[in-house]
């Protein structure tokens, strides 16, 4: 089978075709399943780093939402990401709560903040729209740093509460993140047929048009806007409770950046295989790169040149370029 | 004062009725005082030579343009201060010169797109499949295939625009105005790029849709669609109506054939 259609899978997007998509689902059931079993086989450090994987996954996921859906970039989501982490781990240190109450508070958290962010810049888009968000993730150390009696400053926080008291950690972890990924999946497989998904993609593509049968520039850009940012704070509750810590130099512009690098590799798919892909490629390529130390980041800014210069046919990041009106 | 005739006399309830409609940009003017009374159940069709306005005035009517001067009102609303999506809740659609359905949706997505105003379910069944969500997308999922089918294209549904042929995704942007059951649909070129017998099945599908409550205007250049389908004709040149009235007293005006049939249509 093509690596593309592993990579691509709402490839349907160009070619809504009805066959197709059977063996994507089989395909998808058959990683599930995978998945599902891996923790009896496998060591703590593989499931460490999966676990990892899928939380990012779910942050690369918000970001194809904004793109494929919006027609925008954001190179700062990580500021989102960070919300939902810091939400988790602050409610923990501070408050004694754990995750049950935390991840709604954090998905409320994100919401907030999108809308917050969208309504002011909702009138920018393309490059403008990238810097704005640059902007959000620039000052985010800063602002933990500066907030270190909440935040825990340079050193962070350590989450150590359970989710099922009882059950092995590494093993909750685990589930708990490829749980997380999954609904997500699922929820926005269901979105991309329903009445705001679609009024999204056609506002996307001619904002006139949609205009003209009443979905408002605004309300697309704000829902669009929240709904990725909610996911990108969702990311984050599920980093927290992953890796059991959260510090600024996990939220800094690179992960901002990774994200969308991660976009643009899984090619903006909001299907399971395609936020693995984004999720897998922005966790473990960095692992078995360590020893590349310093490169890593040139690596990443190269590989989103070529991807970008090589896939940007059909996507959202051509309206980076300026000269594009709606 | 147009508008108090229109509710004078009954049989004009509900027109749309533009007056005195100026719109420039930056200093060239492009409607000059254009006056228009559109009643249900009349087909008007808007005539003249490439950039006599005929767009622009589309897009007064519909909000995406603010004219300079001029009235607008759909029976007694005035349009003036309406946005576009506000308009269109009002029931009044439009199709677009410029092919304007989205590559990522079906055709009876797109269609489906028509229904969004008159669609209530919330963002949780958007995430959820839940009963109610279920219902109401099953039910705009039917009326769009009815549009679809009205038009004889159901056969396309499942494809998506940029694999259909012009005349079927014109076919389908007319499908998407008219699904939600408009008061005012507004046709832009809807013969552009369509073969002689696309034309012609465009031509009986809008005869079809036609009925006593919808005002229907039609921007063309394909003169045989214009004469066969329209009671009321109104020529515009240079941003004035230069003429309006039946096809034939329009056929024979002397000014409209000097300016508009003599200079020769593509
Ligand atoms: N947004 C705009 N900014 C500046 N000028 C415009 C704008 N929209 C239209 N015009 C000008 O207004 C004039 C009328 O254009 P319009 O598109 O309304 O013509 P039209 O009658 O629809 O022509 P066609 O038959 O070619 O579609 C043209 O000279 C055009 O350049
Ligand atoms: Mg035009």
């Amino acid at each position: 089978m093509a690596v593309s259609e592993l990579v691509h899978p709402e490839g349907a997007i160009r070619s809504p075709a009805r066959a197709v998509p059977d063996l994507r689902k089989w395909l998808a059931a058959l990683v599930v399943a995978v998945l599902a079993v891996l923790p009896m086989l496998s060591g703590s450090f593989l499931l460490y780093s999966l676990s990892l994987c899928f939380a990012n996954a779910i942050a690369v996921l918000s970001v194809s939402v904004l793109v494929r859906y919006g027609g925008e970039v954001s190179i700062g989501h990580s500021f989102f990401v960070a919300l939902g982490a810091y939400t988790v781990a602050v409610m923990e240190k501070h408050l004694g709560l754990g995750l049950w109450i935390s991840l709604p508070v954090a998905l409320l958290m994100g919401f907030a903040a999108g809308l917050l962010f969208a309504v002011p810049s909702r009138r920018m888009s393309g490059i403008y729209l990238a810097v704005a968000s640059m902007a959000l993730a620039l000052s985010l150390p800063e602002l933990l740093i500066h907030m270190e009696r909440w935040t825990g400053g340079f050193e962070g926080l350590y989450i150590s509460r359970d989710l099922l008291p009882g059950v092995a950690k590494a093993g909750q972890r685990y589930y708990f993140a490829l749980a997380a990924l999954i609904l997500v999946c699922l929820a926005m497989a269901h979105f991309r047929g329903s009445r705001q998904g679609m009024a999204l993609l056609l506002a996307r593509a001619h904002p006139r048009a949609a205009e003209a049968f009443g979905i408002t520039r605004s309300w697309a850009r704000i829902s669009v806007f929240a709904l990725s940012a909610t996911l990108a704070s969702l990311s984050g509750a599920v980093v927290a409770f992953a890796s059991s810590t959260v510090s600024p130099n996990s939220f800094t512009l690179w992960s901002g950046i990774f994200y969308l690098v991660g976009s643009v590799v899984s090619l903006q798919g909001t299907s399971l295989l395609a936020a693995l892909v984004g999720g897998g490629i922005i966790t473990l390529v960095p692992q078995y790169l360590a020893g590349a130390g310093d490169y890593v980041p040139i690596l990443y800014g190269s590989a989103l040149l070529i991807v970008t210069l090589l896939a940007n046919s059909g996507s959202g990041l051509r309206r980076l370029l300026p000269g594009k009106g709606a | 004062m147009a508008i108090i005739h229109a509710e004078a006399a009954p049989e004009t309830r509900g027109a749309l009725v533009a007056s005195g409609i100026n719109l420039s940009f930056g200093g060239i003017d492009v409607l000059k005082g254009v006056d228009l009374d559109l009643r249900p159940g009349l087909v008007t069709g808007l005539i003249g030579p490439n950039g006599a306005g005929k767009t622009s005035l589309f897009n007064c009517l519909t909000g995406l343009y603010h004219p300079n001067r001029g009235r607008i009102a759909l029976g007694d609303t005035a349009l003036d201060v309406l946005s576009p999506a506000r308009r269109a809740g009002l029931g009044m659609v439009r199709s677009f010169q410029h092919m304007a359905l989205s590559p990522d949706l079906t055709l009876l997505e797109n269609v489906m797109t028509g229904l969004t105003l008159s669609r209530r379910s919330g963002w949780g069944s958007a995430f959820l499949p839940m009963p109610r969500g279920r219902a109401e997308t099953q039910d705009a999922r039917r009326r769009a295939m009815a549009a679809l089918d009205e038009l004889g294209i159901a056969g396309a549904a499942d494809l998506a625009p940029p694999e259909l042929p012009p005349g079927t995704q014109r076919l389908g942007e007319i499908a998407r105005a008219l699904v939600g059951g408009p008061k005012v649909l507004l046709l832009d070129e809807p013969a552009a790029g369509l073969n002689a017998v696309e034309t012609r099945d465009l031509t009986r599908a809008l005869r079809r849709v036609m009925h006593p409550a919808l005002i229907m205007v039609v921007v063309e250049h394909d003169m045989d669609l214009i004469m066969q389908l329209c009671d009321q004709i109104y020529v515009l040149n240079f941003g004035k109506v230069i003429a309006c009235g039946s096809p034939e007293a329009v056929q024979a005006d002397p000014e409209v054939l000097r300016v508009y049939l003599g200079a020769g249509d593509e």
